[in-house]
């Protein structure tokens, strides 16, 4: 069985020593910054970027996909204990998580979401590794031409499920990849848009435009805003929930899987979708639809399993791929070309260690993240005593050093201020900025198939429709954007991410 | 905001749009366009910054036929602090090493927000700048000088 032999390869990898320690430190930090509203984990993958260059590929990886999913986990005992979700992906656990809090079963209510998320994370596990083969394998066959078109579709879905206006973020595409285009142009040694700048010649480094425009851009956004917290005062006695909420928590949280594995392979649907589905099915499914948003436990086991599920199987498409699925995993695909490897279908072969292990470390990761969330949950609630008057300068200062560390460069600091100023402006334009990012790091990708594509085709853009791969690619494009501009569709879409 | 005969935010985003266009223009006027099979330097730039531009006009003529919407309200304080700090520490980091730039930032930034405490804020900021110094120069080998000589 290949699939064993994958699997057993990636354990052996995750299970080095120094990998342990890595993956614990990325859950540990994951966990942190998802209990801390007001620091989200792009801007944390993206300060501790320079700092994986020294590590193996493999520990660097494993280290940032455990901050990840460890924010998915701690973004849930903060919507749960404070009403605050930490991460966008916990909002509807709020819902009846808090609910159950305030009738006093905070305990039963982090249990059964950790347990969903363990749970949900152990089952996405294998849903990566028995989707990878066969699509890595697809994807060996593909060129230049395919390649564009899959990349043309991966932007394109990542906009439209993704939450916000779907023109607005089209046009923060091409704006990623406009400044994607910055540097020396790789064909003719020209120098694009440089203005004169040395530092600009290899292009705009993403990790400065990544910290702006979401780190420092959103603490600047949140000071406007009066701070309001109020933790649930009990004691956190009967963490272990009883069988007649396991009973009831099961079923959902099989289902909550299921839609989180299914929605977070697709682009886009990353971190919001999953859960804000699975809980609107839990609603659907239940014998009585009122208890939901009165502290029902499956309103918080199956957006917790669909979460978490959507937050690993978001990996599919970048490990087999080579294309990110939201913001976070084009960081990814920016930490593996630090380590210099191209990102793209060939890795699964060429570093089969280094994409099973990580892989096989989201297991063990979650194992650590179970045991680091329920006995030492106190811990995680008493980080939010920290007041955010002193958090967010250490959080301007870390960005700042991050940004600093990556090649010694004052530019990027100076490029990461006006990427805050452009980050501020867009958050008060009501335009979300995760578009640019992936246009940012796929455009020149994107640039050099499509060069590739025309040189082989003599120039005849007929191409992208004569090969029946790519046809269909762009065909799925086209009927997504026409799915959008249907009435209906954009109603139901307007409503699903409302709730 | 007191003006809403136009869609403010669509407006504006309209306008940077048209202005990113504009400026990609004025950057790459003098790279050659080559054709689609022998693309030149200027073919990309100038083909994104052309649709950037049909956007830009898009969303500026929809934001002045639509209306009534205004801009969430801005304040001067947070993004002047954040800003500031940024800057000072980019100042300072090269010429007055990790733990001056670290402190400075610090400093500057606890103005960005109206809850900050004085007696607090120094504190903090010494103590904020020993640990980065630990961290980033004795635990992460990050080469930068710490003090200024």
């Amino acid at each position: 069985m290949e699939l064993f032999d994958n699997l057993l390869l990636g354990l052996s990898t995750a299970l080095q020593f120094n990998n342990l320690v890595y993956c614990l430190i990325g859950v540990v930090i994951g966990t942190a910054i998802g209990v801390l509203p007001g620091i989200g984990p792009i801007p944390t993958v993206a300060l501790l970027l320079p700092f994986t260059f020294g590590l193996e590929p493999a520990s660097a990886l494993i280290m940032l996909a455990g901050i990840f999913y460890g924010a998915q986990y701690g973004g849930s005992t903060t919507a749960i204990l404070v009403n605050v979700p930490g991460e966008t992906s916990s909002v509807v656990t709020c819902l009846d998580g808090h609910e159950m809090a305030k009738q006093g079963r905070a305990g039963p209510a982090l249990a059964i979401a950790a347990i969903s998320s363990f749970f949900a994370g152990t089952v996405a596990t294998v849903v990566i590794a028995v989707l990878s083969l066969p699509l890595a394998a697809l994807a060996l066959k593909f060129t230049a031409v395919e390649y564009f078109s899959l990349l043309v579709l991966g932007l394109f879905a990542a906009v439209i499920l993704a939450h916000g206006s779907v023109a607005k973020s089209l046009a923060m595409v091409f704006l990623g990849l406009l400044i994607g285009t910055v540097g020396i142009d790789v064909n003719s040694g020209v120098s694009r848009m440089t203005f004169g700048i040395p530092a600009l010649a290899d292009g705009l480094d993403f990790v400065p435009v990544a910290m702006g425009m979401f780190g420092l851009a959103e603490i600047i956004a949140n000071l406007e805003r009066p701070e309001t917290r109020q933790v649930v005062s009990q004691k956190l006695r009967d963490l272990v929930p009883s069988w007649t909420d396991l009973k009831a928590a099961f079923p959902a949280m099989l289902r909550g899987t299921a839609i989180g594995s299914a929605l977070g392979v697709l682009p886009g649907g990353g971190a919001a979708l999953p859960p804000f589905t699975a809980y609107a099915l839990e609603k659907k499914l239940a014998r009585d639809p009122s208890r939901f948003g009165k502290g029902a436990i499956e309103g918080v086991a199956a957006p917790e399993a669909a979460n978490n599920a959507g937050a690993q199987t978001s990996f599919i498409p970048l490990l087999t791929l080579g294309i990110p699925a939201n913001a976070l995993m084009a960081l990814m695909i920016g930490a593996l070309m630090m380590q210099g490897i191209q990102p793209g279908p060939q890795v699964m072969t060429e570093q089969p260690a280094l994409v099973w292990g990580v892989i096989a470390s989201m297991w063990t990761g979650n194992l650590m993240l179970l045991i680091i969330n329920l006995p030492l949950v106190g811990l995680w609630v008493s980080m939010l005593k920290i007041p955010y008057r002193l958090l967010f300068p250490a959080i301007v200062l870390f960005c700042c050093i991050g940004t600093y560390g990556i090649s010694n460069s004052v530019f990027n600091v100076w490029l990461m201020l006006g990427c805050a100023v452009v980050g501020y402006f867009f958050i008060k334009v009501g335009v979300e900025p995760a578009p640019l990012l992936l246009g940012l790091v796929l455009g020149p990708q994107l640039e050099e198939n499509f060069r590739r594509a025309m040189q082989l085709s003599d120039g005849d853009p007929s191409v992208f429709f004569t090969h029946p791969i790519s046809a269909v690619l762009l065909a799925i494009v086209a009927a997504l954007l026409l799915a959008m501009l249907s009435p209906a569709v954009l109603r139901k879409r307007k409503e699903a991410l409302a709730e | 905001m007191t003006h809403r005969r136009f869609d403010w935010p669509d407006l504006l985003f309209g306008g940077f749009l048209i202005a990113v266009a504009a400026i990609t223009f004025a950057a790459t006027w003098k790279l050659a366009s080559g054709t689609a099979a022998n693309m030149g330097p200027g073919y990309m730039p100038r083909a994104i910054a052309l649709a950037l531009l049909g956007f830009g006009l898009f969303f500026a003529g929809r934001g002045l036929v639509r209306g009534h919407a205004g801009i969430p309200r801005v304040l001067a304080r947070p993004i002047l602090g954040v800003g500031a700090s940024v800057a000072a520490f980019a100042l300072l980091i090269e010429t007055a090493g990790l733990a001056a730039a670290s402190l400075a930032a610090i400093l500057i930034a606890a103005f960005a927000s109206r809850e900050s405490r004085f007696f607090e804020v120094i504190l903090f900021g010494l103590f904020i700048t020993a640990a980065a110094v630990l961290l980033f120069v004795k635990a992460l080998a990050l080469p930068v000088s710490i003090w200024p000589w």
